[in-house]
């Protein structure tokens, strides 16, 4: 079985790519849209470099060749949401050709080119019988990736895009939703002749159309039967791809060079530009630095990159041990927290350089991390702390029998913990709140209070 | 005539001539400076724009073409869209979905296209400039058919925006007027650099410093196959040419005879994706059966409302730029313009302009028009083509008047961004050249 996949990425330019309306979200459908994104005679597309200079970023990051110089095309095909019948696009010279793409670090995935294009409008089914057609998304950068069919299975394929996303992601600063505004068109063979199924959205989408096409295919086969070439779309809701029609050639779309725009000289701007190391490659590399298991590696890339960046400076200044202690515990707990608030790494790294010079001990260091990630003052937690030890230790009061059965089975703290649970209203997490009971019992079962 | 009483009379003299398929309905002048009219191809606010073409019929863009905009600005008042062959496809504008404009030396015969309505307005109308675009020769033709001159400048020097595409890479904004000192004046009004379109912006600037025509090369190639009429006028006017000091030397060109063919096929493959746009959704025709599939509803327009030159054009375009053919004519006609702009540079390295006939024979009569094949239409383009493919400034000048009183024009080619010597040139020759202005009414 051969699986290639064309991915379409949204760029996150603030107008679009060839004329100056915004690309944010419109109030009202048909409201970003303008004479030359609407296609009105007479019109004309003036390029938004921006587009070029996102095109090599990503060209960059997959190891493709930049092309010397480039232009555009016209693909022509009619339909509705295509304003001007004509998508300009690049066919011959695209951006980028002959990359790869490192799955897991290990396993090649040939880049065969990546080239950037204009997205059409949206078509919206009203009823049975009529459609309404929105050009807001008229002329939205995208970027296309195409890989070569060297993906072997539906779940391979996902786990390429999704390490590929949190790339593109990051190298581009695509907006956290990223993964809405991709696309991806999904070629797979099982014998000889491929189906492509157009346009599907999401990571789980994307295995679950391949499944079932790999399924399709498998049981025409094993029949005896033929596949067509074709291409086909994927019913979200049912799980199935249908037959649109039947694949054309790309070359069928008569292709000519784009008149009104000009050949671009990439070499200077290439050079210009330097990417920033995408997440997995980082991975791989603090492994590799630090010792570290990959696995560990992944979760702080994958949780943040700024995160791993923390990790690094820690583990250069004080230690890779303070660096997994703190680092990949608490400040990594804490760090979506601190994210919301707009909170900075910052505030934490002097408080590990207060431990790691013994100037504060291993709960202070915990207490004020803590403290720091959530914005709370040090004193409002330890008052919180407080709180929280005083009803376990009034509870416990109240019920001296749970100390006894605890002796004979752990699960007797759960009553404990449930009511303390219920009584602080959520403001400590079930981890403080387990830690606190525990701690509470086991210092009565040894007389310590 | 002053310009309130061409505005007053404007309705009377294009239901004689139809020069305009729409005009302004104001015949105050205001404080115009001068009135002007313009092909019906660039986009105007207030006024429909068609493009000559049924299936825009309604379309009132919302935007100016920045030539117009530029005229305008200039104290320009527009006074009428004129009329054209169906987006510029034809030599006669009678291929029009619209009205087609009659020639103001004979009523019965064309004006020449496909900007004919430019060139009709600006013999008949006193003080008069008309913007004209010029794909394959439709700015040279008219005007030599109607005895004015006429001027498309150098590709990329007049901003295409608002222009409805007919081949984005060969279409040229350009000026018609019966006075040669209007080519000077209006080109410098509507030039320039314009970050609406791109192409305009790689131009160096207009240069004015009095640099003369000093001498022209006339290609074997450009006098094969012209009229007795057309064949002597060229040869008086190059005599006289000598008279005033021009050096003319006669040379060959063997690249011309390659312009024609490739000149089809990158228009039409151009203009068969310009085209793709029109579908009876967003302007012009919308009024359709909406109950259809968009494919048969789209299909029902194109099939309905383009003229069969547009069609043929479509067709034509589709095939050369088709898989398994594109390589064969479309990439092959890019490299034949190569070859053809190096013949040019080749020969105006040492000359200041190339000359032949601009057209092979005089304004032919409408019912003769109607008894000529396509091919033999397309091959009257034969002499102004080569300069439209190499994107080179051309200028057709009148220079005499066959047995019928039909005025016959030349045309000089002059190196890129060279229209300074044109604009001399034209102007020295007008000085000379005794000018028959038809008989107008009024």
């Amino acid at each position: 079985m051969k699986i290639g996949l064309e991915i379409h990425v949204q760029l996150p330019t603030r107008s679009k790519m060839f004329c100056s309306c915004p690309t944010t979200d419109a109030p009202a459908p048909n409201t970003h849209v303008c004479p030359t994104c609407l296609g009105m005679p007479g019109s004309r597309p003036v390029l938004n470099r921006k587009v070029l200079e996102y095109g090599i970023m990503l060209a960059k990051m997959l190891g493709c060749k930049v092309a010397d110089t480039t232009w555009f095309s016209r693909k022509t095909y009619f339909y509705p949401d295509m304003s001007k019948s004509v998508q300009i696009t690049q066919y011959d010279n695209p951006i980028g050709e002959g990359g790869v793409y490192y799955l897991n670090g290990k396993k090649p995935i040939r880049i065969t080119r990546i080239h950037v294009e204009e997205d059409p409008g949206k078509t919206k089914r009203v009823g049975d019988l009529s459609s309404l057609i929105d050009y807001n998304r008229s002329g939205i950068p995208l970027a296309e990736i195409v890989t070569e069919p060297d993906i072997a299975t539906p779940a391979e394929a996902r786990e390429f895009l999704g390490q590929l996303i949190e790339d593109i992601r990051h190298v581009i600063d695509l907006p956290g939703d990223g993964e809405r505004s991709i696309r991806c068109d999904c070629n797979i063979s099982v014998g000889k002749e491929r189906c492509e199924v157009k346009n599907v959205t999401g990571l789980k989408n994307v295995e679950r159309a391949l499944t079932f096409e790999m399924i399709r295919q498998t049981k025409i086969l094993k029949a005896g039967g033929k596949i067509d070439r074709e291409t086909r779309r994927f019913d979200e809701e049912r799980g199935v791809t249908i037959s649109v029609r039947k694949k054309e050639f790309e070359a069928d779309y008569g292709y000519i060079d784009e008149p009104d725009l000009g050949i671009y000289h990439l070499k200077e701007m290439a050079d210009a530009i330097k990417i920033k190391e995408s997440p997995q490659k980082m991975a791989l590399r603090m492994a590799h630095e630090y010792g570290i298991d990959q696995k560990a590696a992944k979760q702080l890339v994958s949780t943040s990159v700024g995160l791993a960046e923390t990790f690094e400076s820690v583990a250069k200044e004080m230690g890779v041990q303070n660096a997994v202690k703190w680092v990949s515990g608490p400040v990594s707990a804490g760090w979506k927290a601190m994210e919301a608030r707009g909170g900075s790494p910052d505030e934490v790294v002097p408080i590990i350089r207060r431990f790691a010079s013994g100037e504060i001990t291993d709960t202070e260091c915990a207490l004020e991390i803590k403290c720091a990630m959530t914005g709370e003052s040090a004193e409002a937690a330890a008052a919180a702390s407080g709180d929280l030890e005083k009803i376990v230790s009034e509870y416990l009061d109240q019920n001296p029998g749970i100390v006894a059965d605890y002796a004979k089975n752990d699960k007797a703290a759960n009553k404990a913990i449930g009511y303390v649970m219920r009584q602080s209203g959520g403001r400590f997490s079930s981890a403080e709140v387990v830690e606190a009971v525990r701690k509470a019992i086991e210092s009565r079962m040894r007389g310590l209070v | 005539m002053t310009m309130k009483s061409i505005l007053s009379k404007l309705k009377e003299t294009n239901a004689k001539y139809s020069m305009f398929h729409a005009m302004t309905g104001d015949d105050d002048p205001g404080d115009s400076k001068f009135l002007f009219s313009a092909k019906d191809n660039l986009t105007s606010c207030d006024m429909e724009t068609c493009s000559g073409s049924r299936i825009l019929i309604g379309y009132r863009p919302a935007f100016d073409a920045t030539s117009i905009a530029r005229m305008r600005s200039a104290g320009g008042k527009l006074i009428g869209k004129c009329n054209m062959d169906e987006f510029g496809f034809g030599t006669f504008s009678s291929n029009s979905g619209l009205e087609i404009p009659r020639n103001p030396y004979d009523l019965e015969r064309a004006c020449g296209g496909s900007s004919g309505g430019s060139a009709c307005a600006a013999a008949v109308f006193e003080d008069h400039v008309s913007l004209g675009v010029s794909t394959g020769g439709s700015i040279c033709c008219p005007a030599s058919f109607c005895g004015v001159y006429g001027i498309a400048p150098t590709y990329g020097r007049v901003s295409r925006y608002g222009l409805i595409d007919y081949g984005n890479s060969l279409d040229k904004i350009g000026v018609i007027s019966a006075k040669a000192g209007d080519l000077r004046k209006y080109i410098h009004v509507i030039s320039g650099k314009d970050e609406k379109d791109p192409t305009s912006c790689a131009q160096p600037e207009l240069k004015d410093e009095g640099r003369k025509l000093k001498s022209v090369a006339i290609p074997k190639e450009g006098v094969e196959g012209l009229s007795k009429d057309v064949e002597k006028a060229f040869e008086e006017s190059v005599e006289a040419l000598k008279g005033m000091g021009v050096d003319v030397e006669r040379v060959e060109m063997p690249s011309l005879k390659y312009a024609m063919p490739a000149y089809y096929v990158l228009a039409t493959s151009e203009a068969s994706t310009n085209l793709a746009r029109y579908v009876g959704m967003r302007y012009g025709q919308q009024k359709g059966d909406l109950s259809l599939k968009f494919d048969d509803y789209f299909s029902s327009f194109r099939s309905e409302y383009f003229g069969s030159e547009a069609k043929r054009r479509i067709l034509l375009g589709t095939y050369t730029r088709m898989a398994g053919f594109r390589d064969r004519y479309y990439a092959k006609a890019l490299k034949v313009r190569q070859v053809v702009i190096k013949d040019y540079k080749r020969v105006l390295a040492d000359h200041d302009a190339v000359l032949a006939p601009t057209m092979p024979f005089t304004a032919p009569r409408f019912d003769d028009i109607s008894r000529m094949s396509a091919l033999d239409a397309y091959k009257a383009d034969y002499l102004t083509i080569p300069a439209n493919i190499a994107g080179t400034p051309h200028m057709s000048v009148p220079c005499g008047y066959d047995g019928n009183g039909m005025p016959i024009g030349m045309q000089f080619v002059a190196d890129h961004w060279n229209e300074e010597v044109l604009f001399d040139i034209a102007e020295r020759w007008e000085k000379g050249f005794e000018m028959r202005r038809p008989e107008v009414v009024g």
